[in-house]
């Protein structure tokens, strides 16, 4: 009975093989329904699309990241118990150049089209309301579209090639088995982590924090990768779940694995609270109305805009349900709770997002954003369908890369010891 | 004991001790783990496996059940949960809280109860990290049965091997499968390499005597602090008081509003980034800072604004310890004081009340709840300074005919700026306050209650009722 387990992969089915030629379609076609059907039901109206669509591919996108951070992690670490669940994750993180495509309905309008309604700074002679007159000047040395886009495609550009460094490397060492594959991506996982965090920092001050352009928080960034890398553990766990249930990958990914991804996801619940509160606590113990603002918006229920019931939602479902309900061993190591589990912390990442962005659009639509109404924009006919068209993207992107290649890093040297790991 | 296995070493084999476990050797990890899973299968409940390092599968083997300590964690973290929210509660709870009276203390005027609550999170946070850390600690101490002074597996010299080449597997006598030959019989047949029974001594149960004395000692000593403390407190002490940290007491740095620090070492002397020594920058022409706005005007003056004399001759807002000020030439050139409140001040019974209540709160501790001087530090400085051990003026009575007369401009601006000994008090108590404490010092006037001056006597006539 205790006979240690040979690094070898036994499972009947370890790649997707044929099916993605069928999930992709699928996924497609998930993608344009939801896509499609959110923007029939906003009505034409381009702006509140664009806020709704931006929120499901920052929640995407910062969960993709999550996992390119697992896998650098995991490498940097020298880390022997994810051997068998860090190709999912490999494929997430090359799913992330990809995004810069779903970016591009953003990017062109604001590049082409001079499009202002989303992000406000973009319009000509922005002032932000500021009565100072060198704010626009020293916002526009930053925020001014060449910029933004050259950023943009940098960072899907450096994120692509990271990514791609470690699914090429890992695919490799599956044919040939060579170990001095597995130290070379250790050693440059140590510089890589240092761009990731450089990239992530300035890539979440431009995708969200400039929504609010006179807002500045220099948490942010680590609060958007605290949300990210929290969703990324669960969406591991999610896909493995799934796969498992279609029969692939049974023999490796075990209990222990999915104890491990459940431990990491409930300290990255917590972790996000923490950070989410420190960034909160801070502005709130200063009191400076050109910092609290940005609080008041989402929490105050101006006008009994609802939104003040969004941050409650967060607060509760984000951080006290998920860290009570992900607590104790038992539930960590049961499957079907976890599936459900798993399925909650993405949604409520998006929740997240939600609270982050859509704010935002009240105050681009109010004329006076200290006094109008800023109503909860939340429409389950926009915002559901959204969150469908942006699964059918992951769907889509995962059987992509997946396509007929291996599950499991079949040769890593460390299989043995994640096959035979087990949690005391 | 008719056994091949008897114990090597000499040990006090006999009534006086009793068998409490067999200890089994087992030569390499595994037998030990499959030694420990026969046992569980024959029954065996109460048993130990001891190895140098942590050998998998060892807990199902021996069939050890989970842990209770996360729960006990869980429950401690709870209380110190509830613990560090009640203990901020109450330790800031002002007038106006229902449960717990104090002083009305807003700390940054941050409000109590549930919308201050994220300022009570970082302590309320560490309070349940320390708490949790202890539980932990010590629950795994009371799960453990520790603190032990000796366990008689110690006694065994084979048993050393257990922190470096050897393994155990151990078998208690009070397991209801024990029998002490069948025991032994079965382990042997689980492959123990060496089988040892491991005896407590029941002869020598006592403490020893000078442990004993030790103790009685160490309780004597720790009297010492207590009744030394007693010892100083009615003691007076001529010499200096003792500097623990002198460097601490004494620091080498910049002070707000001063000139400059002096160095004890011509070396640490910086290069002044502005040329200028000035702890502080000074503000920038033309600027006014946060709270200085409050403007030149009646309400807060106390007096018609340029009615003032000249500084030179000490205005009031001249420091008026400088003895030049008490001379009576310089005192007669005054402003022309307020006669009657300013606008902004409402006088209703509203106003006086917190007048009264502002007053007990900052003015009583010296004038007294009544106005006579009769206040407990007044009372305490008197004492002093008739034994000579204090040099002291005594406090002017607000029933002073001089106080009476005076305008209401003239005691806002005492209140704002100080008299002689008593200081300002504009930074603690805003404008606004201060007229409402001038409004309550002038109906306490109107109660007639009459003294004349200050005097020991009428300080010590604090008996007097005081109405309002």
């Amino acid at each position: 009975m205790h006979e240690r387990r040979p690094g070898k992969v036994t499972s009947p089915i370890v790649s997707l093989s044929t099916s993605y030629v069928k999930l992709v379609p699928f996924g497609l076609i998930l993608a344009a329904l939801g896509f499609g059907i959110g923007y029939l039901m906003s009505g034409g109206d381009f702006q509140r699309f664009s806020f709704s669509y931006l929120t499901v591919f920052c929640t995407a996108l910062s969960t993709m990241l999550g996992c390119l951070f697992f896998v650098v992690s995991q490498h940097l670490t020298r880390a022997g118990w994810s051997a068998t669940v860090r190709r999912i994750g490999e494929i997430y993180a090359m799913s992330v150049p990809l995004m810069l495509l779903l970016f591009l309905v953003i990017l062109v309008p604001i590049l082409l089209m001079n499009y202002s309604a989303v992000y406000g700074w973009v319009k000509d002679g922005w002032t932000g309301g500021s009565p100072n007159p060198s704010f626009q000047e020293l916002k526009d040395t930053y925020l001014n579209k060449m910029w933004f886009g050259i950023r943009i495609v940098a960072y899907f550009s450096i994120w692509g090639l990271m990514a791609w460094s470690f699914f090429g490397t890992s695919l490799k060492q599956d044919t040939t088995g060579d170990k001095l594959l597995s130290r070379k991506m250790q050693k440059s996982a140590t510089w890589k982590m240092i761009i990731f965090a450089a990239t992530i920092v300035f890539a979440s001050f431009d995708l969200e924090m400039s929504l609010a352009p006179r807002w500045f928080s220099t948490m942010f960034p680590v609060y958007f990768f605290a949300g990210g890398v929290m969703s990324a553990f669960a969406l591991i766990s999610l896909t493995s779940l799934l796969l498992q249930r279609s029969g692939r990958v049974t023999d490796e990914i075990t209990t222990e694995h999915y104890h491990d991804l459940a431990k990491l996801t409930f300290a990255f619940v917590f972790f996000w609270g923490y950070i989410a509160f420190s960034q909160f606590l801070l502005i709130w113990y200063a009191n400076l109305p050109e910092e609290t603002f940005w609080y008041r918006y989402r929490m105050a229920d101006l006008a009994g805009s609802g939104w003040k019931n969004w941050s409650l939602l967060l607060l509760f479902g984000h951080l006290f349900i998920p860290f009570l309900g992900l607590m104790a061993r038992t539930v960590r190591r049961n499957k079907t709770y976890l599936l459900f589990a798993n399925i909650y912390i993405l949604v409520m990442h998006w929740v997240d997002h939600y609270w982050i962005i859509m704010p935002q659009l009240g105050t681009m639509k109010a004329t006076d954003p200290e006094t109008a109404p800023l109503a909860l924009p939340f429409n389950p006919l926009i915002d559901i369908p959204m969150l469908v068209g942006i699964t059918g993207i992951v769907i889509t992107f995962f059987c992509v890369l997946a396509a007929d290649r291996p599950l499991i890093a079949l040769k890593d040297p460390r299989l043995e010891e994640a096959l035979n790991y087990k949690n005391v | 004991m008719a056994h091949s296995h008897k114990p090597e070493k000499e040990k006090p084999v006999g009534p006086s001790s009793k068998l409490v476990s067999l200890v089994a050797q087992f030569d390499d990890p595994d037998s030990l783990v499959a030694a420990c899973d026969r046992a569980r299968r024959e029954g065996y409940q109460k048993m130990d496996a001891y190895s140098p390092f942590p050998v998998h599968g060892i807990d199902d083997a021996i069939g050890i059940r989970r842990t209770r300590l996360p729960f006990f964690v869980l429950a401690i973290a709870f209380c110190g949960l509830a613990f560090a929210l009640f203990l901020q509660y109450y330790v800031n709870s002002t007038d106006e809280s229902p449960l717990f009276p104090g002083y009305k203390f807003f700390i940054s005027g941050k409000p109590l109860g549930v919308p201050g609550v994220p300022a009570n999170i970082p302590v309320t946070f560490e309070i349940i990290v320390l708490s949790s850390a202890f539980a932990t600690f010590f629950g795994m101490w009371i799960l453990n049965g520790l603190p032990r002074f000796a366990n008689p597996l110690h006694r065994i010299p084979r048993f050393r091997r257990a922190t470096n080449d050897r393994f155990f597997l151990v078998l208690e006598a009070e397991d209801e499968k024990f029998n002490e030959s069948r025991s032994r019989q079965q382990l042997e047949e689980w492959g123990a390499t060496a089988i040892e029974e491991c005896h407590l001594d029941l002869t020598d149960h006592e403490i020893p005597k000078n442990f004993k004395m030790a103790g009685i000692v160490l309780l004597f000593a720790l009297l010492l602090p207590p009744a030394l403390i007693y010892r100083a407190a009615g003691m007076t002490n001529r010499n200096p008081r003792l500097h623990v940290v002198p460097d601490m007491d004494w620091q080498d740095k910049f002070k707000t509003q001063t000139v400059g620090p002096n160095f004890s070492n011509d070396e640490l002397v910086p290069d002044y980034l502005f040329g200028d020594p000035s702890a502080m920058r000074h503000p920038v022409a033309g600027t006014i800072a946060r709270g200085d706005a409050t403007g030149q005007d009646e309400f807060h003056l106390g007096y018609k604004p340029g009615s003032e004399p000249a500084p030179a001759h000490g205005g009031p807002n001249a420091n008026t310890q400088d003895p030049a000020v008490q001379d009576p030439a310089a005192q007669a050139a005054e402003p022309e004081w307020l006669t009657s409140f300013p606008g902004g001040v409402q006088v209703s019974e509203a106003t006086i009340a917190r007048g009264k209540q502002r007053f007990e709160i900052y003015c009583t501790p010296c004038h007294g709840f009544d106005g006579n001087g009769g206040g407990l530090t007044n009372q305490h400085a008197q004492a002093l300074a008739v034994q000579g051990k204090a040099n002291w003026t005594a406090v002017k009575s607000l029933h002073d005919p001089a106080v009476k007369s005076q305008a209401v401009g003239r005691i806002f601006d005492t209140i704002t700026n100080g008299r002689a000994t008593m200081g300002p008090y504009q930074n603690q108590i805003p404008a606004a306050d201060r007229w409402a404490i001038v409004m309550y010092v002038k109906a306490l006037q109107q109660t007639g209650i009459e003294t004349t001056g200050a005097t020991a006597e009428a300080s010590s006539a604090t008996e007097a009722p005081a109405g309002n």
